[in-house]
């Protein structure tokens, strides 16, 4: 198997890519502040706004509390596996810019992706059939693993998908599309023949 | 090369179904964020399958948005059924584990009833704030799925032997 290039497009992705990083960057730091103010919030009876935070990362993670790390007795809004992937996303949103640069857009290879994936998965997978119960530092280290690997999708998806809407558009205000435009807009309608 | 758009919402519209329903039944639902990204994925392989030509990144980026909004409405609705249901298989679940378990964090009982009870406000900002969560998820799992499953951009068919005569000179 082998990678897949996104076909090149008309002008330089660097802007996009850096703009994408720093949000993405921005976003994730948020996010798991707000994963560590939850039972922080918790301790100090600020149970409304804590509850809150908790409900928000209810959607996306079981939030079962023997399998959470605590913080001032309480435990963080996600799980220790979760927190692994969100910690990895950050390393990997940091470690982007030296493996992959800003012009290049190109999505890791499916193997590499696999081989990211086999500890996490083998871990999970023999959680749910019962085969062990590993410890929580076991699941937060594949999570972190496997997340170290996601932004290398997230960022490329995303800044193929603006490049490429910017090209479009650009194409579509180009000198000759706009005068082509201008000549339809300007010429006189046909007259009926009488 | 084909320029057609890809049809990017019968993909969404059953793998996102297929993703929100999994998340929303109970001990289901341990998977956390792998069924939004799977069905994602699995949106990008059927998106593939129906698109002649190859798919881009942002194809898949697309797609799998798409993929996670409609999972995070189906989930929604799912949770309707399902809300006492959650609650008291973690009740039992919580029970469960304190029999072997010393360190509990303090309070676990308390978080369990969070959420039982909330206003319409508060329900529509978690559903967008959900909805944002699941997009970019979804968004991951597009860009993967179309890098597991996404063909290669079509090469164009050899030109057919000539049969007829060669040209007069």
């Amino acid at each position: 198997m082998t990678a897949v290039e996104t076909p090149p497009r008309s002008g330089d992705p660097a802007g996009t890519v850096r703009a994408l990083l720093f949000l993405s960057l921005l976003g994730t730091l948020l996010w798991l502040a707000a994963i560590f103010l939850a039972p922080g919030l918790e301790s100090r009876g600020s149970s409304r706004s804590a509850g809150f935070l908790y409900a928000l990362f209810s959607p996306t993670c079981h939030q079962i509390p023997e399998r959470c790390f605590s913080l001032r007795g309480y435990p963080l809004a996600v799980c220790g596996r979760c927190l692994g992937v969100y910690l990895g996303f950050l390393g990997g949103l940091l470690a982007y810019p030296f493996a992959r640069g800003f012009s290049r857009l190109e999505l890791p290879r499916a193997r590499t992706f696999l081989l990211f994936s086999v500890p996490i998965g083998v871990d999970g997978l023999a959680g749910i059939l019962g085969l062990w119960a590993s410890p929580i530092g076991l699941r937060l280290a594949t999570g972190s693993l496997w997340g170290t690997i996601l932004p290398f999708y997230f960022i490329t998806g995303v800044a193929e998908l603006v490049v490429s809407r910017k090209a479009r558009a650009r194409a579509r205000l180009s000198p000759g599309a706009r005068q082509a435009v201008k000549t339809a807009v300007e010429k006189p309608p046909a007259k009926s023949v009488e | 090369m084909d320029q057609r758009k890809p049809e990017y919402l019968t993909p969404a519209l059953v793998a996102g179904a297929a993703s929100g329903v999994l998340s929303g039944i109970p001990l289901v639902n341990c998977l956390c964020c792998l069924w939004i990204i799977g069905g994602a994925a699995l949106a990008a392989r059927m998106l593939a399958a129906r698109t002649d030509g190859g798919l881009t990144a942002g194809d898949g980026a697309i797609v799998g948005a798409l993929t996670g909004i409609v999972a995070t409405l189906v989930r929604a609705i799912m949770e309707i059924p399902f809300r006492s249901l959650n609650l008291e298989f973690a009740r039992r679940l919580m029970e469960w584990t304190t029999q072997f378990a010393d360190d509990m964090p303090s309070g676990w009982d308390g978080l369990l009833d969070r959420g039982a009870g909330s206003s319409p406000g508060l329900f529509f900002l978690g559903l967008f704030l959900t909805a944002a969560v699941f997009a970019a998820l979804g968004v991951l799992g597009g860009v993967i799925g179309v890098s597991l499953f996404g063909r290669k951009r079509v090469p164009p068919p050899p030109p057919r032997p000539e049969t007829g005569p060669p040209h007069a000179v």
